[in-house]
């Protein structure tokens, strides 16, 4: 028989410890902090994060031409006419779009696959959203398609599956530069990354 | 005597997972210690000194400081040693690394010492960067490490009456433990089917060493059986499915554009 962990709190303020326990990094003792600031908040805060958990679960949705969440379907990337149509960007995780779009520097469209080609995790091409891009590339007039996988072992094998089973010729396919980032160290940086970085360097 | 409070060790990365906001959980095979899985704090990211040197299939030599004890290590520098480029640069060579990364990863204890395993892992991966044939390298490899992880098929005599196989249609019983002759029929485990050319192959891979392979010449027909019996002793010692396999197979069954929306 399993004993409550959190004998002394109210019912209600215990259940809440609970559920803030199952988040993604958040342990017993922040559940507990949390919790107790979540129970000192003005009563209009609280309600405003309870609506906001709410609004996400009951109106966020895949956008079903780039996969990206989104309120509305399709999403206003996909549906702004002033970005270029010929031009998919491919990325691991929504996240990631948050990412470049920072940048302001690409105006081309998304396409999101929730996640990244893991053999060693069971995780295969079938269980991307790489059906939905074969879809598009037929569909649509795509000139370039641009993978923009993270530079890991997984995120590589993923941009080389997409390039030699997804995107038909002649269709352009390239991928993010990989190099020594702004900041960095060459002392410190792996052979691989320096060897990309002399490849694609340029005139100053 | 006190335990020191760093060490140096060069180990083969086997997987890296992310931990917290971050930094990676990394698992290697060490020569001094076999599996060992440590902490790399702040290792994703992009300023760090030790990204890129994480990487799964990548040799490492690693600075150290020891944790609590019954507790992870941190990684407090990390340097590529071999990162085994060539193996890296197509989609085949990546998910043959991971298959052995993978078996290595299941096999290999924590604490426990294996320097057999531990050069077993890097010559595979220097054969598979080579010409090799790399289905005849992955086999060599099954072989090799269920042998120095001590649970060696036997070949030679029956598991179940103890008298040695002669020449005729013999199974394999990945349960009992190898191969049976023809005579014995013992009830329950799943026994497979074991030609002479299979049986064969297997004793010459157990005594050859990784360039002696060259001399195989062996059909597709024999390379599936071998294929099959290998993987049902790795999956029972295992006692879970493979996972890396199922993208191999994948690969070998597909060719060219358009493979995947015909859901291969």
């Amino acid at each position: 028989m399993t004993t409550d962990p959190i004998p002394s709190a109210a019912p209600s303020v215990a259940r809440l410890i609970r559920e803030l326990n199952k988040l993604p990094g958040v342990g017993p003792k922040s559940a507990q902090r949390l919790a107790y600031h979540v129970v000192r908040l003005p009563a209009e805060e609280a309600h405003a994060l309870s609506q906001a958990i709410v609004d996400v679960k009951d109106r966020v949705l895949c956008c079903s031409t780039c996969q990206n969440l989104t309120d509305t379907d399709p999403c206003t990337i996909c549906e702004d006419p002033r970005r270029d149509q010929s031009q998919i960007c491919v990325l691991e995780e929504p996240l990631d779009v948050l990412a470049l779009e920072r940048t302001g520097c690409y105006r081309g469209l998304y396409h999101v696959l929730h996640g990244v080609i893991s053999p060693m995790n069971g995780v295969g091409p079938e269980d991307l959203k790489l059906k939905e891009l074969v879809r598009r590339l037929e569909k649509d007039s795509v000139s370039e398609v641009i993978i923009a996988t993270n530079p890991t072992l997984e995120g590589e094998a993923t941009a080389m599956y997409i390039r030699r089973h997804v995107v038909p010729e002649p269709t352009r396919v390239t991928h993010l530069a990989r190099g020594l980032p702004v900041g960095g160290d060459i002392e410190y940086a792996d052979e691989l990354t320096l060897s990309r970085a002399f490849q694609g360097r340029r005139d100053l | 005597m006190p335990r020191p409070r760093s060490f140096q060790c060069q180990g083969l990365v086997l997987k890296s997972v992310p931990m917290g906001e971050a930094g990676l959980m990394v698992t290697l095979y060490t020569r001094e210690t076999g599996k060992l899985k440590a902490v790399a704090r702040g290792a994703r990211k992009p300023t760090s000194r030790m990204v890129g040197h994480l990487e799964p299939l990548n040799l490492v030599h690693l600075s150290m400081a020891t944790g609590r004890p019954g507790g992870l290590g941190t990684v407090t520098q990390a340097q590529i040693v071999d990162g085994h480029a060539p193996l890296k640069a197509d989609l085949e060579g990546i998910s043959r690394g991971i298959y052995v990364v993978e078996l290595a990863d299941g096999f290999g204890a924590e604490g426990s010492p294996n320097t057999e395993l531990y050069s077993l892992l890097l010559d595979t991966l220097g054969s598979l960067q080579g010409d090799s044939d790399s289905e005849l390298t992955l086999r060599y490899f099954e072989v090799h490490l269920l042998k120095c992880s001590g649970f060696m098929p036997e070949l030679y005599e029956c598991v179940a009456c103890r008298r040695e196989l002669e020449a005729g249609r013999h199974r394999f019983s990945p349960e009992l433990g190898g191969a049976l002759c023809p005579e014995c029929t013992p009830a329950g485990p799943r026994i497979m089917r074991l030609s002479v050319r299979a049986l064969k192959v297997m004793r010459f891979i157990d005594r050859a060493s990784l360039p002696d392979l060259s001399q195989l010449r062996i059909d597709s027909d024999l390379q599936q059986e071998l294929k099959d019996v290998l993987t049902a002793t790795l999956k029972y010692w295992l006692d879970r499915e493979i996972r890396s396999k199922r993208f191999l197979e994948h690969l070998e069954n597909s060719a060219g554009l358009g493979v995947y929306t015909r859901g291969a």
